[in-house]
């Protein structure tokens, strides 16, 4: 088992569930225990839960092996061989791929202290200890989930917030009606907003530490800690090499989840009896649009196929059953409570078909020609589960 | 006779449960769960994934 999030540990719990009495071994370059990571961004943050309040599993759990704090970096499938960062070989005769993703870095040079990004629990720890260290003003880069989730609760905590989404909305993968309602809601609480403007850099103190962003017009917006979160990349480097196919770094699965080797011009080859896939690394067959696969990075998509592919990699690729999953999606700020279900970001058009932008309750369709791809609702959750059920 | 609980000091009304099976759940106009007061028959499988599918893990089956 390679990566011990969600996905990796609802593997480990299916293939003991069904029966596996063999030997175990959980791989993670994390020291901490396997933790959930929804509750991070919002809780944690909010200093409303601990680390403790979100572990997913003890060491003593599914009889396993763990090594953390120590990473892979190389499956040789031939010789059936994880290698580890400290030169250790494990031998395997099945694979769990759950390596998930590492936070965004900011691509430019010369990044002074002070600007971080987010991703797991050692980041958050960070970050409240910026702001109980006297952090009170913090620009965010990045108005997607995250960066939404960060601003809500650093402004929950009296923290004066900056979002600069460079690209003009605030969650705008969930489309326009609801990206109205969110900037609302930030402005209602505080938060101040530069949508539509690009980040040029950033300014440091002379001790080296950031002092404001350089706005792409030239403007400043000073600041004492800079949070970046331009999003996610799959955590596969360490595949090269493999032979597998690894479609914009992600590892392309076979609807059910057996790794690809890689084919000729770009393509993807047979799939690997000995090697499943989970999680926000996948590239799956079974979740695609009529353009081809496409990436979930979320949490209901990570445990659902994290306990198939424990079950399919027992059971072997003739008795392994497909992947199908409607996505789900749901994320909480400022008061708003957001689900989705389906590929809301797939569409060409969207509906109001319930509730308004303007009384914040909202349930907005999303159409690709006539065939709905996903629905969205701010505080109206009662209605997803009839549009999860036209996705079937 | 299958019975559900839910730990109502958990449960967030994120809906996960009500996706998987909603012939046994559902979200008020409040957003808090309901739960119908007797499970179908044939529908053991799925109570179970709904259960697996809490993010917050507020339900237990009994009698299962």
């Amino acid at each position: 088992m390679v990566g011990a999030g969600l996905a990796g540990v609802r593997a480990a719990g299916s293939l003991r569930a069904e029966g596996f009495d063999g030997r175990l071994t959980v791989v993670s370059d994390e020291r901490e225990l396997p933790y959930d990571r929804p509750p991070l961004t919002k809780q944690v943050v909010a200093g409303t839960m601990t680390g403790d309040d979100i572990r997913l599993a003890g060491e003593a759990e599914f009889g396993a092996r763990w090594i953390r704090g120590t990473g892979a970096v190389g499956l040789d499938r031939e010789r059936r061989r994880v290698r580890l960062a400290d030169g250790a070989e494990l031998p395997y005769d099945g694979v769990v791929l759950a390596p998930g993703a590492k936070a965004r870095e900011w691509p430019g040079a010369g990044v002074p202290d002070g600007v971080v990004t987010v991703r797991g629990l050692a980041d958050v720890r960070r970050l409240r200890a910026e702001v109980a260290g006297g952090a009170d003003e913090v620009v965010i880069v990045g108005a997607g989930f995250v960066g939404v989730e960060l601003a809500s609760s650093l402004s929950g905590l009296g923290v004066k917030v900056t979002l600069v989404e460079p690209f003009g909305a605030p969650l705008r993968a969930l489309g326009g009606t609801v990206a109205e309602v969110v900037s609302e809601a930030a402005g209602r609480a505080g938060v101040a907003l530069r949508l539509g403007v690009g980040v040029r850099g950033f300014a440091a103190a002379a001790g080296g530490r950031v002092r404001a962003v350089v706005l792409a017009d030239g403007a400043e917006v000073s600041a004492s800690l800079v949070v970046v979160a331009i999003g996610m990349v799959p955590a596969t480097g360490w595949l090269v090499g493999s032979g597998l196919a690894l479609p914009s770094g992600r590892i392309h699965c076979d609807e059910r989840l057996f790794a690809r080797a890689a084919g000729g011009a770009g393509g993807a080859g047979v799939a690997d009896p000995a090697v499943v896939v989970a999680g926000d690394a996948a590239w799956c067959e079974a979740v695609r649009t009529a353009e081809g696969p496409v990436p979930l990075e979320h949490w209901s998509n990570a445990a659902a196929q994290g306990e198939l592919a424990g079950r399919n990699l027992l059971a072997g690729p003739a008795a392994a059953e497909p992947y199908v999953h409607v996505p789900s999606f749901w994320t909480a700020a400022f008061g708003l409570r957001i689900r989705s279900v389906g590929l809301p970001g797939t569409g060409d058009r969207e509906v109001v078909e319930a509730g308004s932008a303007a009384e914040g309750a909202v349930l907005v369709a999303h159409y690709r020609g006539e065939r709905l791809v996903g629905a969205v609702s701010v505080n109206q959750g009662k209605l997803l589960p009839g549009y999860a059920r036209r996705l079937n | 006779m299958v019975e559900i609980r839910v730990d109502r000091d958990v449960c967030d009304g994120l809906g996960q449960c009500a996706l998987v099976a909603p012939e046994v759940f559902a979200l008020d106009d409040d957003e808090r769960l309901v739960v119908a007061p007797e499970v179908p028959d044939g529908l053991a499988g799925k109570v179970a994934a709904a259960v697996r599918a809490c993010p917050v893990r507020a339900l237990v089956v009994e009698g299962a």
